[in-house]
């Protein structure tokens, strides 16, 4: 007998937990991870409410530090989304990483060697990234619904693909002249950078085209013929198939949402901060990796994924607080983010039971076996 | 230098540097078999690394680094089993959770350590005679270490073990039908937690290879990326420990190749390949025989409960 | 207007009486412990503090270079007043934050472009190359000298020329081979771009890669290399021949010292460029600081005497020392960038007499006549 049941409780699994749950979960699992994290802290001689105060202040309540977080999130809320979207159609796309490279590479290819009006530039950078971004996830597409291999190890392979072409390019022949020999492509003209807030890094075209999208896909799941076919594709695949989806075509097509969502967060980083291509792990640092954990927190729902965004862009940003203002190792950063994402993870179970009070008759029993024994 | 010469030589180059990527490899092979996929192999290699790499300055033997690092490697993968197969969270996550803190502990506990020569290295072998056998002496049996015969070794003994014994059996009921091995009296969760552990272990070992034997000193983050290479190649070689040979060798010589052929060829297109070649061979695999011929464990990735279904 | 003035010169007064240290940020692309680049900045920083008592640093590493604005937001914030950025791919993001921060001096390590707050700094090896260069060719038995050089970058590019020009001054037959692995970092290219330099036949290492990789592979057939930006002797006490060390200490100092003395002010530093070299004492030609030539390899190079048209009959380790004392001195005599110089390509690049400018040195592009390998941007 377990422990639970002696105290007259037992776990029940729970169908789908309610919003207001996963949410309380979600906060109790950080809350933990915060308590956790204060303890490091304290190893390393920092008083934790000191270093949180010191974080928020840096964070949350300093308008470039604000800034900083939000921007740090542009992309993973991207890339988030779109994943959140192939993730509900058990599309499992570890390829955003790739993505992301594809949409920078195309927008940079328009930006430095096609001669465009400036107006049509930048929604022309944003077409050939999302298209570029699209395509590179249309390849695992294909092959996963028509052959059946598996897209997670094409969407995976798929980035490091990218990404030596992106070394490549710039070591070869999109080497900038300008670039004294160092590995950058050219500089874009400045006038078709993405315009920012202020001083700020913040470029909010992308931020706008961010939140846009996860509206759009939040109305294309609940509303729509396409969004109701992926998720019954997710649910259950065969009762699709009875109902005469086409996987092909509805593969392809949240593929190339997907995907080309991944694209535009590409653009937005070679547009709105670099204006130019640069070594590949300095374009994205790890989003599309860490774009996955986003859309998972988010639990399928695109509207969550702009939450989890921007919790991750927090933890981030975090980080680099830790770095400068405490003082502490920077390897620390490593160790915290590693925490907080097995917290928050280590509590789906609790979104998956809840605990239920025996019925008064079988508790009865359960004392009554409980005195015996004890006799 | 002749064609023989540079065939010679980057095969015995591409041994050497593919067996980190192959022991690891091994290990994710077998966690993957009884389905469970985990992403920390990075993590763990250079909680390996950094642990070879302690015990190994400290107690002057090596060979202790390599042990204690499987260990700690061992340990890592332990928690990931928890959260994967005990909470049956999501494995994804705790994989990438797992490699993040693993470079992070890693680069705290090593503050100490960077910097300084290995007192005592694993060394070179050269086997007497076989080193002087044509073609295959100085690919195999000329300057190579230990770790990298026990790797070959390894793969064949998994191979056998995996396919042709009993628990091999029970392995691969676990990652493809989990229901159908519990109705059958497999203790799912525990073979689940072994073929975590034993990836963990495997990892360790690929991870002290470097701090021991091929690059003897600790470096920040010197794993570099290998541990996710090593992912790779677990599919590539769809699951199977005899073909992560061929496939850790493969990425070896690409990747010994992109410089030893500079002049003709542009090195960030060479080591590409690999990864070029893992999609087109899963293509034409499916293309001749169908998907069902991957042998990708049916279960992998999905968690197991009791009664669930 | 005229109170404003007094306002101001007040509020002046007051920060000057409440700073009496100079805070200091220092911003590192890589770990402390990387052995290499920010090892050597961080040593140098240390050394910093104790000749300048009145300054107080804050360092931070692993700074990836498009993220340098924000952890110059922070180190503002912090109360830094002077912050040394030191790497190349800072220097956009630099030159961003030294707008919006007028009144904050910035240092950017191998930059090239400045601004009134902003100068640029740089500690070249390239002299250091030449010496070195001297003592592969006399101690290569195969003529064969191999290089693992990071990016084909006019620095780069630089300094293996040196290598190869001084090599050629003792033995004609040298050549070097040169293997790029497009990395600051990377071990494991590191190692099996060594590997495939020894397959090709060469028995002399250098390298421009921030561990020690290349020298202990080369110490595992016995081959002699150098060491690279710290002291790598300890890695292979037989096999290090000397090296590139570097003082990053000795520009910090002389900069800050110019700053608090007031000769240095966030209005002035446009044209401020340190290319320190071995007459600043800021590079130095050795193994492991004062190790100019490893004692183990004396006898050999005492033994390689050479014909020389400057020096007549002479050891290659004289010669050595000979070279190290024309270019210690203030006023160097020597500069191994002169003509008569050509490519490997058989243009000439300096006419007899000739010598390379600054300017020259820091868009070099061509490659010596005995270099082999790939070479992008060739002219």
């Amino acid at each position: 007998m377990s422990l639970l049941e002696r105290l007259g409780y037992r776990l029940e699994q729970r169908p789908v937990p309610p919003g207001r749950v996963v949410f309380l979960v979600t906060v109790g699992a950080i809350v933990a991870a915060l308590i956790v994290t204060g303890i490091i802290f304290s190893l390393f001689g920092v008083n934790p409410f000191y270093a949180y105060a010191t974080i928020a202040e840096r964070t949350l309540f300093n308008f470039r530090g604000f800034t900083e977080v939000v921007r740090k999130s542009i992309p993973l809320l991207l890339a988030g989304v779109g994943l959140v979207l192939a993730f509900r159609a058990q599309f499992w796309n570890i390829g955003a990483e790739g993505q992301i490279l594809a949409g920078a590479v195309a927008a940079t290819g328009l930006a430095l060697f096609v001669p465009l009006p400036v107006w049509l530039m930048i929604p022309g950078m944003f077409l050939a990234g999302f298209l570029a971004g699209g395509l590179w996830g249309l390849v695992p597409a294909y092959l996963k619904v028509r052959l059946g291999v598996n897209e997670i190890i094409t969407t995976l392979m798929l980035n490091y693909v990218a990404l030596y072409i992106v070394r490549w390019l710039i070591n070869g022949p999109w080497k900038g002249a300008s670039a004294t020999g160092f590995s950058y492509s050219d500089k874009f003209d400045r006038a078709i950078w993405l315009p920012t807030v202020g001083t700020t890094r913040l470029h909010w075209p992308t931020l706008l085209l961010g939140l846009v999208l996860a509206l759009f896909v939040a109305l294309l799941l609940s509303r729509m013929q396409l969004g109701f076919e992926i998720r019954m594709m997710g649910q259950s695949p065969e009762a699709a198939r009875y109902a005469g989806v086409n996987f092909l075509r509805t593969t392809l097509i949240l593929v190339l949402f997907s995907a080309g969502a991944a694209g535009l967060a590409g653009v937005g980083e070679v547009a709105g901060i670099h204006h130019r291509l640069i070594e590949p792990n300095s374009i994205s640092l790890g989003y599309g990796y860490t774009a996955i954990i986003v859309a998972l927190l988010a639990r399928g729902s695109p509207l969550a994924a702009i939450l989890s965004a921007l919790f991750m862009g927090l933890v981030f940003a975090s980080g680099d607080i830790m770095k400068v203002a405490l003082r502490l190792p920077f390897q620390i950063t490593g160790v915290i983010n590693g925490l907080i994402l097995m917290f928050v993870i280590c509590a789906e179970p609790f979104l998956r039971y809840r605990l239920v009070r025996l019925s008064a008759e079988h508790r009865r029993g359960l004392n009554g076996r409980g005195v015996e024994s004890a006799d | 230098m002749d064609f023989l010469d540079l065939l010679t030589s980057t095969s015995a180059r591409a041994l050497a540097f593919s067996t980190p990527l192959l022991w690891a490899a091994l290990g994710e092979i077998y966690a993957e078999r009884a389905g469970v996929v985990n992403l920390g192999v990075e993590g763990m290699m250079i909680l390996g690394a950094v642990a070879g790499f302690i015990v190994g300055q400290t107690s002057g033997s090596p060979l202790l680094g390599l042990v204690l690092a499987a260990g700690v490697g061992g340990v890592a993968a332990l928690v990931h089993a928890f959260i994967a197969v005990t909470l049956r969270a999501n494995q994804y996550v705790s994989g990438l959770a797992l490699t993040i803190f693993g470079l992070g502990l890693s680069g705290l506990l090593g503050r100490e350590w960077v910097g300084q020569p290995l007192v005592n290295s694993m060394t070179f072998v050269t086997v007497p005679v076989l080193s002087e056998v044509p073609v295959l002496g100085p690919v195999l049996f000329t300057d190579q270490y230990l770790l990298t015969y026990a790797g070959l070794v390894a793969a064949a003994l998994l191979w056998f073990v995996l396919h042709h014994t009993r628990l091999g059996m029970t392995l691969r009921t676990v990652g493809e039908a989990p229901v159908a091995a519990d109705v059958a009296g497999i203790n799912v969760m525990a073979v689940r937690y072994g073929a975590v552990a034993f990836g963990g272990v495997m990892a360790g070992i690929a991870g002290a290879y470097l701090s021991v034997a091929y690059r003897p000193s600790w470096g920040e983050g010197m794993t570099n990326g290998m541990g996710w290479i090593a992912l790779a190649m677990a599919i590539f070689a769809l699951w199977d420990p005899l073909r992560a040979v061929g496939a850790a060798f493969l990425f070896g010589a690409f990747f010994t190749l992109s410089f030893r052929l500079q002049n003709v060829f542009p090195p960030e297109l060479l080591t590409l390949m690999p990864y070029v070649f893992t999609i087109v061979a899963l293509t034409l695999v499916a293309l001749g025989k169908g998907a069902r011929s991957f042998g990708a464990p049916a279960a992998l990735g999905q968690p197991y409960q009791r009664g669930e279904r | 207007m005229r109170r404003t003035v007094l306002v101001l010169l007040l509020l002046l007064g007051f920060a000057l009486a409440q700073s009496d240290t100079l805070k200091v940020g220092f911003i590192y692309v890589g770990p402390v412990g990387d052995a290499g680049w920010t090892f050597a900045h961080d040593l140098a920083r240390q050394k910093t503090i104790e000749a300048l008592p009145n300054v107080e640093t804050i360092f931070v590493e692993s700074v990836p270079e498009p993220e340098v604005e924000p952890f110059i937001d922070q180190l503002v914030a912090e109360g830094a007043q002077v912050i040394f950025a030191t790497s190349f791919g800072y220097g956009d993001g630099v030159l961003s934050a030294a707008e919006r921060y007028p009144d904050v001096i910035f240092g950017h390590a191998s930059g090239v472009e400045r601004a009134p707050n902003v100068m640029t700094y740089m500690a070249d090896f390239y002299q250091v190359y030449y010496l070195n260069g001297l003592i592969a060719g006399a101690l290569s038995e195969s003529n064969k000298l191999g290089y693992v050089a990071a990016f084909p970058i006019p620095e780069v590019k630089r300094h293996i020329n040196a290598f190869a020009l001084g090599a050629k001054e003792v033995n004609p037959e040298a050549e070097v081979e040169v293997v790029w692995i497009f990395s600051w970092f990377d071990p494991a290219g590191a190692k099996e771009a060594t590997e495939a330099l020894i397959d090709k036949g060469a028995d002399v290492f250098a390298f421009t890669e921030d561990t020690p990789t290349v020298i202990q592979t080369a110490a595992e057939q016995g081959f002699p290399s150098f060491s690279h930006y710290a002291s790598m002797l300890e890695f292979s006490p037989d096999t290090v021949a000397s090296g590139q060390l570097v003082n990053w200490e000795t520009i910090y100092i002389d900069f800050l010292q110019g700053v608090i003395d007031g000769t240095y002010t966030s209005e002035n530093l446009e044209d401020l460029d340190y290319f320190w070299l071995l007459q600043d004492e800021a590079v130095e030609a050795a193994a492991a600081p004062g190790v100019v030539i490893n004692p183990v390899h004396e006898e050999a190079l005492r033994a390689a005497i050479i014909d020389h048209p400057e020096f007549g009959e002479i050891s290659v380790y004289d010669l050595v020392f000979e070279r190290l004392a024309q270019m210690e001195v203030a006023e160097p005599t020597f500069d191994p960038f002169t003509g008569p110089l050509s490519d490997r390509k058989g243009n000439r690049v300096y006419a007899e007499g000739e010598q390379a400018t600054l300017a020259e040195l820091l868009s070099l592009q061509w490659a010596a006549e005995n270099v082999v390998g790939p070479w992008e941007g060739e002219p």
